[in-house]
């Protein structure tokens, strides 16, 4: 008879699941984030034809980003014309690193595990 | 999610910061088309005697304005059947690359015509194109970055060889250079669409 409590193991691989980062655990928005994240800045406009979305899904999962501080969004005129530029803030770069980290980590330890 | 998926979603965030500021409009045809007319500008001076500083500029001025005419018009095709902006960020970005080893090729290239000493130019022309090309490699498709420092290295080896070896180390650079380069590009080009049909079908 076993008297001793039965105890779940902690799955790693489910905690790192767990522990991505909502906001940007969304195709668009992680779309968005990745393709800012290797230049300075890039207009609303080129943003839109890259990802090949429409304006107001576009909007919408800026304005989300922006309320967390990931994408900061600046409007001016340029040649009378309105411009609107995005650029990801450092807060933003961070945790884009932090998730590809994760994913990383996520693609190792199965390799681990199937090693094992 | 699973580890498959995470693999999946790393290579598509992968594709989506080289589309960024990679400069993808460049095709395989029109490095092909560049390499046969290199081939053929070699070939030409089986009849044309490249001692003739006439002979050897007009070839490869038409060589080199061949080449020229066949990238614009695959980038313009590309743009078109991408949908995408042709005069973009990223073509600004490789033309303010290409820049400063153009220039210094054509202030050479007059230099050593005036001197009479044009059969040096194939080393010089392989190392500003070597040069331009590794600028470019930031924003360019691998194959590039090879395609580069193959030709510096070649144009080191074509200055030490002499005048006597240029016309054939520039078949051979820009010639098979060129179609080797059409290759590699025709390979990531049939992938990339391959993926396309893929992920259209899934």
């Amino acid at each position: 008879m076993n008297l001793l409590p039965v105890v779940k193991p902690v799955n790693a691989f489910k905690r790192l699941v767990e522990d991505l980062d909502p906001l940007l655990h969304e195709r668009g928005r992680l779309a968005i984030v990745s393709v800012l994240a290797p230049v300075r800045e890039l207009s609303f406009t080129e943003l839109r034809n890259t990802l090949e979305m429409t304006d107001g899904n576009l909007s919408v999962h800026l304005q989300k980003l922006e309320e967390k501080g990931y994408v900061a969004i600046a409007k001016q005129f340029v040649a009378r014309r309105p411009l609107t530029t995005c650029k990801l803030t450092k807060a933003g770069q961070s945790a884009f690193g932090r998730y590809l980290n994760h994913l990383e980590a996520l693609v190792k330890q199965n390799r681990g595990g199937k090693g094992a | 999610m699973d580890a498959r998926q995470a693999a999946r979603t790393l290579e598509v965030i992968r594709t989506l910061m080289e589309r960024t500021c990679q400069y993808q409009l460049l095709t395989a045809r029109a490095s092909l088309a560049a390499g046969i007319l290199a081939g053929i500008g070699a070939l030409a001076f089986l009849f044309l005697s490249p001692d003739v500083p006439a002979n050897f500029g007009f070839v490869w001025l038409i060589v080199f304005a061949g080449s020229v005419l066949s990238t614009c018009i695959g980038t313009v095709m590309r743009g078109r059947e991408r949908g995408e902006q042709v005069w973009s960020r990223q073509a600004r970005a490789v033309v303010m690359a290409l820049a400063p080893s153009l220039f210094a090729a054509l202030v050479l290239t007059i230099y050593f015509f005036i001197r009479g000493e044009h059969l040096w130019l194939p080393g010089v022309w392989m190392l500003c194109y070597g040069q331009g090309a590794l600028a470019t490699s930031a924003y360019a498709p691998s194959p590039i970055r090879w395609l580069g420092v193959t030709a510096l290295l070649l144009g080191g080896v074509t200055l030490w060889l002499g005048p006597e070896w240029a016309v054939l180390m520039m078949g051979l650079v820009f010639g098979v250079g060129h179609t080797g380069l059409g290759t590699a590009l025709l390979v990531i080009e049939r992938r990339q669409s391959y993926l396309r049909i893929h992920r259209s079908v899934a």
